[in-house]
């Protein structure tokens, strides 16, 4: 079955998790029959937005070649994975309505418990001074205001916040539903109950 | 944007389950709802369609969702399983789209929603949700869960007693205007307490009255029928009472899932289908779906969906796909239009759709092969077992039909067109100032 495109945006602190859902979310996707491919922002780095800072201008730009790329793929009937910090709201708002088909998740996190995990050395370096620029220490980074997912690394396993991504995605007909299984809702007795409701107002 | 573009837009949204648009017109002229009749001049009253299948669990999840079943995947108030011909009771967990009031919470807007069809179990909102009478308690129809503790304190009932029905009617009007009271109750109190920026309160008791008093209704019983206009007048007294409590600039709606119309006669499909050897079972008599035979061709799920019995797709299907599912499905729909009530001579049906015709969407696999809709006053059941055609009971003598329902909008125009339940959402979006997410079915029926 023919799939539309659809861009995949996830936002948040460096260590908060982006990069981690993003793999199992492309994964999932894969797995459903999709063709997905996955921008991450540390990777980008180094090849398409190789020379390019931390500057605002330069943050700008890396995420507006990165929202450029999506592009493409997102009008192809390819699914879209971006993973980056993306810290500025508006290059970001830029971004959702060049693409169209566009859905954000923000990975939060509180940013002591960033630094406490320090998962990549770098909180550390950057709060001994030793990295300027740095999102959530030196620069600013600004929430979404309504992303159409909200994940909190800090409160939810990967697994969890995996879950609530997919289940909006379906909810938004960007990904098809998985077979599901019907059962669970109700108890034997309350489903006897409510099917003999039914059965009473002749609706079954 | 100046300080007038960014004002807080309101909505408020009150459900009145089953009430036609006819009988509406006919109560205001009557002078019933003196009420309602001040907000009706206020604004405009239209006839619309429900859904297919004509059902409130199609038609409020087609309006929370602004998508048609093939995307929803809510089909009736009961499902056969994916590759089984168990049957279960779909509820808000087996919605496939987004709810209004889930995409208005990503928003930031704080929603209230009470009792809407399909909405157990509560999904989480920005707000409260109070789950419809698919709910097995109080203690679990909430989101969040303490407000179920506020519901009991106001002696919050989810539903009236239909059982109430089969032995004494009168009781069951005591019953339904004591539910409306509770329901009011609650409603008041929440538009109170919730600093809402999204409201929608759904009154239930419509429908029951007319399922168990709809001919006592036309044929004027004595006392029946006056208990009939009467709750009408209860309701308008609530009306009244929101008149008084409602903000002058917020937006309201009122509508309705379908219309009604009297029982001549329940129809049993797989009677039917049995009777023109197209639906066998291996137990006599059978007890449920399950004891189906391999040598079926096609059964029936309430009200009016027939499901092929296809190879491949149903665990002991013997209909090949291609062209023998589609010669099979012709021939049922065919002789569907030419069945008659043995009794008067009046067809039955008057229209027999195809699943492609009238869903699209990835829950299209789990369609019914055919709905077909019957000519008012012709009910489809979807039993499995009965020994006759029909059955005119007197316990079940209100029926829904298809084209009968009503929207109302205060303040505005609606435009002149052909609208459905499916439109509702998309209206409510653009009274809001919000923009309609481009998956949704709908249009709007107002100028944005």
């Amino acid at each position: 079955m023919e799939h539309q495109g659809f861009t995949l945006w996830f936002t948040g602190l460096s260590g908060a998790g982006k990069t981690t859902l993003a793999l199992k979310v492309e994964e999932i996707l894969r797995q459903r029959g999709m063709k997905v491919e996955l921008l991450d922002g540390d990777v980008v780095r180094q090849n398409l937005s190789k020379g390019l800072g931390f500057s605002k201008e330069d943050r700008d730009t890396n995420i507006k070649r990165i929202g450029f790329v999506c592009k493409l793929l997102t009008r192809n009937g390819v699914v879209a994975i971006a993973s980056a910090i993306s810290p500025y709201r508006e290059v970001r708002d830029f971004v959702r309505q060049d693409v169209g088909a566009f859905a954000e998740v923000y990975v939060k996190c509180p940013l002591e418990t960033l630094v406490q995990r320090d998962v990549k050395g770098l909180y550390k370096k950057a709060l001994a001074g030793e990295i300027a620029n740095f999102t959530g220490v030196s620069d600013p980074y600004e929430e979404p205001r309504h992303p159409e997912v909200l994940v909190d690394s800090s409160q939810e396993t990967p697994d969890e916040s995996v879950t609530k991504i997919i289940a909006k995605l379906e909810a938004l007909q960007y990904i098809p539903p998985a077979p599901q299984t019907p059962g669970g809702v109700y108890s034997n007795a309350e489903r006897k109950a409510v099917e003999d409701r039914l059965q009473a107002l002749g609706y079954i | 944007m100046g300080v007038l573009a960014s004002k807080r837009k309101r909505m408020f949204v009150l459900s009145i389950d089953g009430v036609p648009y006819t009988l509406l017109t006919r109560l205001l002229q009557r002078g019933d709802m003196p009420n309602l009749a001040a907000w009706v001049a206020e604004g405009s009253l239209v006839r619309y369609n429900s859904t297919l299948p004509w059902v409130s669990s199609v038609a409020w999840s087609t309006y929370m969702t602004g998508v048609n079943a093939g995307k929803h995947g809510i089909y009736g108030f009961v499902d056969r399983q994916p590759g089984s011909y168990k049957t279960f009771i779909p509820t808000s967990r087996h919605m496939r789209s987004e709810t209004l009031w889930e995409y208005l919470s990503r928003l930031g807007k704080h929603v209230v929603v009470m009792n809407v069809p399909v909405t157990y179990p509560p999904r989480p909102v920005n707000g409260v949700l109070i789950g419809c009478f698919l709910s097995p308690s109080i203690d679990k129809c909430a989101y969040p869960p303490e407000v179920s503790q506020t519901l009991k304190a106001l002696d919050y009932r989810i539903d009236a007693d239909p059982y109430l029905a089969r032995s004494d009617k009168l009781k069951l009007c005591e019953d339904v205007a004591l539910t409306l009271a509770r329901r009011a109750e609650a409603m008041f109190y929440f538009m109170l307490h919730e600093d809402w920026d999204f409201f929608h309160c759904h009154i239930m008791e419509t429908d029951r009255l007319h399922h168990f008093l709809w001919r006592e209704m036309e044929q004027n019983a004595p006392t029946l029928g006056q208990r009939f206009y009467a709750f009408y007048r209860q309701l308008d007294g609530v009306v009244g009472q929101l008149r008084t409590r409602l903000p002058d600039d917020a937006e309201l709606m009122i509508l309705s899932d379908h219309g009604f119309c009297g029982i001549q006669q329940e129809v049993y499909v797989n009677h039917w289908l049995a009777q023109q050897g197209w639906l066998q079972f291996e137990a006599d008599p059978p007890r449920s779906l399950e004891d189906i035979s391999s040598r079926a061709g096609a059964y029936s799920l309430d009200p009016g969906r027939i499901y092929i019995n296809l190879r491949g797709r149903e665990p002991r299907g013997c209909v090949a796909p291609g062209a023998e599912y589609e010669r099979l499905r012709a021939e049922i729909a065919q002789a569907a239009l030419e069945l008659t009530d043995p009794t008067s001579g009046e067809r039955l049906f008057q229209a027999a759709h195809k699943r492609e015709d009238i869903y699209h969407g990835p829950c299209l696999e789990s369609a019914p092969d055919l709905v077909l809709q019957p000519v008012d006053g012709y009910d489809p059941k979807g039993a499995i077992f009965k020994e006759t055609l029909t059955f005119r009971g007197p316990t079940l003598v209100g029926m829904h039909t298809f084209d009968d329902a009503l929207l109302y909008v205060r303040g505005r125009r609606i435009q002149t067109g052909s609208w459905s339940i499916l439109d509702a959402t998309p209206t409510i979006l653009t009274l809001m100032g919000l923009s309609v997410p481009p998956y949704m079915d709908g249009r709007s029926m107002v100028a944005g």
